[in-house]
């Protein structure tokens, strides 16, 4: 009897936290890597416009 | 030569970005409890390993500056912190968006998160404190002294998930993962690599051109449009 009451408590807990597995989130990896896609081609951009010469060729 | 060797790193970089995020977005196949979620890992473990690698880049040249007073270790030094902190941000950002889904929150104080805060806050620092001193001796000085400091925190961040019983996982071995993963990781590990070492080097080009026209004498300054010349003299 107690067996099977702690079954049943164990089976309802594992229903109220699920199956342990994560189904979907395609939305966090897209963002993750449109962050980092994001963040070095401005960090590359940036590194262009401070190259040296490029404030010598505006002033010419 | 060294001008082809550049574009060609540069080429590859960018070649190796695309086939890795193809890789890791469609090739490797999805984790038994994450799901497609730990397709963020391709790019989060990436970017933690390659600020890791800068700022030990730092350290080296910070130590070889207050030996050898070298200017180009300086200017390294500089050009590493700068996208150690840009791989950094990046890392821990898409830790925390990786975090959501899989720990439930975007943040918690756990050693591991905690350490890597300490670190871009410290590297942050560090850039300031370069913006702040004006006189190139006392800032390459100062700096190189700071660095030392903030590399404490580098051993703590890469043990703390083996020190303290947290919530981030220890780091995962070849032989416990699929195959696919492994190869994936690594293509994207170099990847970053390539990437990196064209960020550092376009970014050290740049430092020492500021420390050319800082240490010129004001003759040489006021030539410098006409002739472009670069007191090279002027560096150690």
């Amino acid at each position: 009897m107690t067996g099977h009451l702690i079954t049943l408590v164990l089976a309802q807990a594992g229903r109220a936290v699920g199956s342990g597995r994560i189904v979907g989130g395609w939305e966090y990896v897209w963002a993750a890597y449109a962050i980092t896609w994001t963040a070095l081609g401005l960090y590359a951009l940036s590194l262009w416009l401070r190259r040296p010469g490029a404030d010598s060729k505006e002033l010419e | 030569m060294a001008r082809r060797i550049y574009y060609l790193v540069i080429a590859m970089a960018v070649a190796m970005l695309a086939t890795g995020a193809w890789l890791a977005l469609v090739w490797a196949p999805p984790d038994r409890e994450m799901g497609d979620v730990q397709r963020i890992m391709y790019a989060h473990v990436p970017s933690v390993w390659m600020a890791l690698l800068a700022v030990t880049l730092n350290f080296g040249c910070s130590i070889a500056y207050l030996i050898r007073s070298n200017w180009k270790a300086d200017a390294l030094a500089e050009a590493a912190a700068e996208v150690g902190v840009l791989f950094g941000a990046v890392g821990v950002t898409l830790g925390s968006i990786w975090g959501r889904p899989t720990w439930g929150v975007w943040w918690t104080w756990d050693p591991r998160l905690t350490s890597a805060a300490i670190m871009l806050v410290s590297y942050a620092g560090y850039l300031a404190l370069r913006r702040f001193v004006e006189d190139p001796e006392r800032r390459a000085t100062w700096s190189s002294v700071a660095a030392i400091i903030a590399f404490v925190d580098i051993p703590i961040i890469w043990f703390s998930v083996k020190w303290w019983r947290s919530l981030h996982q220890v780091q995962s071995s070849p032989s416990t993962v699929d195959p696919k993963m492994t190869l994936v990781l690594r293509w994207n590990a170099i990847a970053f690599l390539l990437v990196m070492i064209v960020f550092i080097w376009s970014r050290y080009r740049i430092a020492l051109h500021q420390r050319e026209r800082e240490l010129a004498p004001p003759e040489a300054l006021a030539a410098e449009p006409q002739s472009r010349t670069p007191a090279a003299g002027a560096l150690r």
